[in-house]
C-alpha cells in the first residue's frame, strides 16, 4: 500500500464524534480515497462510551471531572459502557431513516424508551406521565375536567402545523410553552410541568415553536416501531455505538483510519489542502473536514453518572400489552424541585435517564442513572439532592446503593463557517433527546465532499453489503 | 441417525486478526466461496461473511468479520470484539515479525475480548514452504529458503509451543490450495463450548441469560408499523 504521504487523498476527515461519523458512513460507498484520524485513542469523540478504566484515562486526560467508587460491589472495568452524551432518539427522527437506509442499522441493536416520571416533592414518589391517548384515559389521578383539556391539547399538538391549528399558535411562536398551555388549554400546573418533562426542554423554558415540534416528534414516533415506546437507544453506550458502525462503514469502504492521531495544522491553496498530522507526516487532501477548534463553549451541562446497586426494576415495567420491554426510564425534577442542604433550589430542571442493565452499560442487578442540568451555582449539589430523591422515591425497601459516581461539566462547541474545502463540523447538541437538526451540517459536508462526482447521488442510500443478510437464523 | 429431527443451528461471531497482508481475507474466501485469488487488493468492501459448519450434533454458522484494515493503525473499535465468540489470528509462516504482531493481537484479545473466546493460530502460505510438497515432513524449514523452495521463517515447533502455552487452536494453512482451512474452521466449531451456544444470535457469549432477553426486548427497525410509516423514507 502506498504511504500516506504520497497518497492524493479526496477527503481527510478528523474526529469521530457522531457528525463526523454519520459522514463516514454517508462517503462510505463513494469510492474516494479518505483518510479518517481522531486526535483522541477511542472511537465517539464527545460522544463516546467508556469502561470504568476508560473514564479514569479519560478524567485524567480532560481534568475537572470527578470520580468516586464504593469499597466493593463493582463488577471488573469492562463490564460497564458509560457513554458520555446519553441520548434518546425517537423512532421518527430522520437519523434512523438513515440509518436504516444505509443498512448501517442492522449492526446496531436498537431498545426501547420506557416511561417519563416527575419527582413528587411532596410525597417523595415518582408520577409516571401519561404519554399517549389511552393513557389519558386510564389515568385515575387526572380530574376529569384537566383530562378534556389535556386531551384537546393532544389532539391539538398532533396536527399543530396544519392550516386550522397553525393560526392558533404562530402568534405566540417565541413565548414560553408553559404560557401558552396555560392561556389556551387551560391546563394546571401539573399537567404544564407534565408536557414541559416530555419536550426535556434543559431550561425549562422551551418556547411555543419548539415545544409544540418537540411534543409532536413525541406523539407521532409512539408506535412507530412496536407497540408502547416513541424512542429508542442503541445498546452498548448510545451514540457511541452509531459512531462505530459509520466509521466501520467507511473502513469497509477502503479508507484508512489512524487513531491517536490529530491535525496539527493545515494550509489550504486553491486545489489542495496541506495537512500536517501529529505524527508529523504531512498529507495532501483535496477536502478536509474537521472538528471545530473554537474554544469557547456555547452550551454546557453539568452531568452526575452514578452506578447503583438495584435493577430499579420498578421503573422498567412495560406499560402497553406486547411491548418491548424498556431499558431506558426517565426521571424530571422540574426546576425548584431539587434543593441543596442549606434549601437553595434548582433554577432549571433536572432529568435523570435511568439505564437497566439491558443496555449492556451495566452488570445484571445494577443501574446506570444519567443526571443532567443547566450550569448553575451548587449544580453538583443540585445533581446528588436529585439522585438521593430518586432513589428513596423508586419504592424498594432498602436504599439502592450507589457504587460509583462520575461528575463533569461537558461542553458543546459551536463552529466557524466553512471554506470551500475546509468543513468545521461543529459538536453534537448536548439535548437529552437527538435532534434531527445535528444532521444538516453531515449533509452539507457530504455535498461539498462530493460536488463533482458525475451521476446522481443519493444521500444515505445504499443496499446490503455482500454477505449481511436479513434472515434470523433460525 | 436419521435426518427427521433438524439439528440445532448456533450463529458465532468470529473476528479476523494480524498483520496486513498474512492472507486473513484469503482464509475467508477460500472457507465460505473455496475461491483463491492472487495479488488480491487489501480488504475493501465486504463488511463480513457467513457460512456454515456443519457438525456431527448442530450447526454452526459463522458470522465472520473483517478488520476492515482498521488493525493497520490500532484503530479497531470495541464493537469489533464484543460479543466475538471466536478469533482466527492470523501470521505469515514466512515472516517471523507477523508472529510478533500476532502475540500482540492475542494479548488484546485476552484484554479487550469476552472471556470464553476460542483463538486458534494459524500461520497461513504453507504453500510456500518445502512442506506443501512433502505434506507431513517435520524438518525444520528456518533457513535455505531459495535452495529448496522454501520460504518458512517460522518454525511449526516454536508457534505450536506459543500456541499450548496460551491454550491456542494452531493450524498451519495455505489459503491458496485450501489445504487445511476447513480443518481450522471446524476445529474452533467444536471448540466453542455448549454453554455459549444457547442464544440464536450469538448475543450472549459471557451472559447466556442476558442475551436471551434482549432478544425480546430489541427493536427491529426493519419492521416501520404501517400506520407511522407514511412518511418515514424507510422504502
Amino acid at each position: 500500500m502506498e504511504s500516506l504521504a504520497e497518497t492524493e487523498w479526496d477527503v481527510v476527515i478528523s474526529g469521530t464524534g457522531l457528525q463526523q461519523s454519520l459522514l463516514a458512513l454517508a462517503l462510505s460507498r463513494s469510492g474516494k480515497n479518505i483518510l479518517h484520524v481522531d486526535a483522541n485513542t477511542y472511537y465517539g469523540g464527545n460522544e463516546a462510551a467508556f469502561s470504568l478504566q476508560e473514564v479514569d484515562e479519560w478524567a485524567a486526560a480532560t481534568g475537572n471531572v470527578e470520580v468516586t467508587k464504593a469499597e466493593g460491589g463493582l463488577s471488573f472495568p469492562r463490564a460497564y459502557s458509560i457513554a458520555l452524551a446519553p441520548q434518546i432518539i425517537h423512532t421518527k427522527s430522520e437519523l434512523l431513516s438513515q440509518l436504516v437506509s444505509s443498512k448501517a442499522f442492522r449492526q446496531i441493536e436498537f431498545l426501547a424508551v420506557g416511561s417519563f416520571y416527575i419527582y413528587e416533592p411532596d410525597n417523595a414518589s415518582l408520577n409516571r406521565i401519561p404519554s399517549t391517548r389511552e393513557d389519558v384515559f386510564s389515568n385515575t389521578s387526572i380530574p376529569a375536567k384537566s383530562k378534556r383539556s389535556l386531551m384537546k391539547f393532544l389532539k391539538f399538538v398532533l396536527d399543530y402545523d396544519a392550516p386550522p391549528h397553525r393560526e392558533t399558535w404562530t402568534p405566540h411562536a417565541d413565548l414560553p410553552l408553559r404560557t401558552f398551555l396555560a392561556q389556551e388549554f387551560k391546563l394546571d400546573e401539573r399537567l404544564q410541568a407534565d408536557i414541559i418533562t416530555l419536550t426535556l426542554s434543559l431550561d425549562g423554558n422551551i418556547t411555543v415553536k419548539d415545544g409544540l415540534r418537540s411534543i409532536h416528534q413525541h406523539m407521532s414516533s409512539m408506535g412507530l416501531f412496536g407497540a408502547g415506546f416513541a424512542a429508542v437507544v442503541p445498546k452498548w453506550g448510545g451514540l457511541s455505538e452509531v459512531a462505530q458502525v459509520g466509521c466501520r462503514a467507511l473502513a469497509v469502504g477502503g479508507a484508512v483510519y489512524m487513531l491517536g492521531t490529530g491535525i496539527k495544522s493545515a494550509r489550504a491553496s486553491e486545489q489542495r489542502i496541506d495537512v500536517s498530522l501529529s505524527n508529523d507526516i504531512d498529507v495532501k487532501t483535496r477536502f478536509l473536514v474537521k472538528e471545530t477548534d473554537v474554544d469557547t463553549p456555547t452550551m454546557s451541562l453539568a452531568r452526575l453518572t452514578a452506578v447503583v446497586h438495584s435493577d430499579l426494576s420498578s421503573l422498567f415495567d412495560a406499560t402497553v400489552e406486547g411491548a418491548p420491554s424498556p431499558v431506558v426510564a426517565v426521571v424530571a425534577f422540574p426546576a425548584g424541585y431539587a434543593k441543596t442542604p442549606d434549601g437553595t433550589a434548582s433554577e432549571y430542571p433536572i432529568y435523570a435517564m435511568v439505564h437497566s442493565s439491558e443496555t449492556g452499560e451495566c452488570p445484571k442487578g445494577q443501574c446506570v442513572i444519567y443526571l443532567s442540568t443547566m450550569p448553575q451555582p451548587n449544580a453538583k449539589s443540585l445533581l446528588d439532592n436529585a439522585l438521593s430523591s430518586l432513589l428513596g422515591a423508586v419504592g424498594e425497601a432498602q436504599v439502592p446503593e450507589i457504587l460509583y459516581r462520575l461528575s463533569y461539566t461537558h461542553h458543546q462547541r459551536v463552529s466557524r463557517p466553512s471554506d470551500s474545502n475546509v468543513v468545521t463540523l461543529p459538536t453534537l447538541p448536548l439535548d437529552l433527546a437527538f435532534n434531527d437538526a445535528a444532521l444538516a451540517s453531515v449533509k452539507a459536508a457530504w455535498e461539498t465532499c462530493t460536488a463533482d462526482d458525475d451521476g446522481e447521488k443519493e444521500y444515505m442510500v445504499f443496499e446490503d453489503r455482500e454477505g449481511a443478510d436479513n434472515d434470523d437464523y433460525e | 441417525m436419521s435426518e427427521s429431527a433438524p439439528k440445532p443451528s448456533s450463529s458465532v461471531k468470529l473476528v479476523l486478526l494480524g498483520e496486513a497482508a498474512v492472507g486473513k481475507s484469503s482464509l475467508v474466501l477460500r472457507f465460505v466461496n473455496n475461491d483463491f485469488q492472487e495479488n488480491k487488493e487489501p480488504t475493501i468492501g465486504a463488511a463480513f461473511l457467513t457460512q456454515k459448519c456443519n457438525l456431527p450434533s448442530r450447526t454452526i454458522k459463522f458470522e465472520i468479520w473483517d478488520t476492515a484494515g482498521q488493525e493497520r493503525f490500532a484503530s479497531l473499535a470495541p464493537m469489533y470484539y464484543r460479543n466475538a465468540q471466536a478469533a482466527l489470528v492470523v501470521y505469515d509462516l514466512t515472516k517471523p515479525t507477523s508472529l510478533v504482531k500476532a502475540k500482540h493481537w492475542v494479548a488484546e484479545l485476552q484484554r479487550q475480548a469476552s472471556p470464553g473466546i476460542v483463538i486458534a493460530l494459524v500461520g497461513n502460505k504453507l504453500d510456500l514452504t518445502s512442506d506443501s510438497k512433502t505434506a507431513d515432513s517435520d524438518e525444520e524449514g528456518a533457513d535455505g529458503e531459495d535452495d529448496s523452495g522454501d520460504a518458512r521463517k517460522v518454525s511449526t515447533e516454536e508457534a505450536k509451543a506459543y500456541a499450548e502455552e496460551e491454550s491456542l487452536l494452531f493450524f498451519e494453512t495455505s489459503a491458496k490450495t485450501g489445504h487445511n482451512v476447513s480443518e481450522v474452521f471446524t476445529a474452533i466449531a467444536n471448540a466453542i463450548p455448549e454453554t455459549s451456544l444457547k442464544s440464536a444470535r450469538g448475543a450472549g457469549a459471557s451472559n447466556t441469560a442476558a442475551g436471551r432477553a434482549s432478544e425480546e426486548q430489541r427493536v427491529n427497525l426493519g419492521n416501520a408499523r404501517e400506520s407511522g410509516s407514511k412518511d418515514n423514507c424507510a422504502c
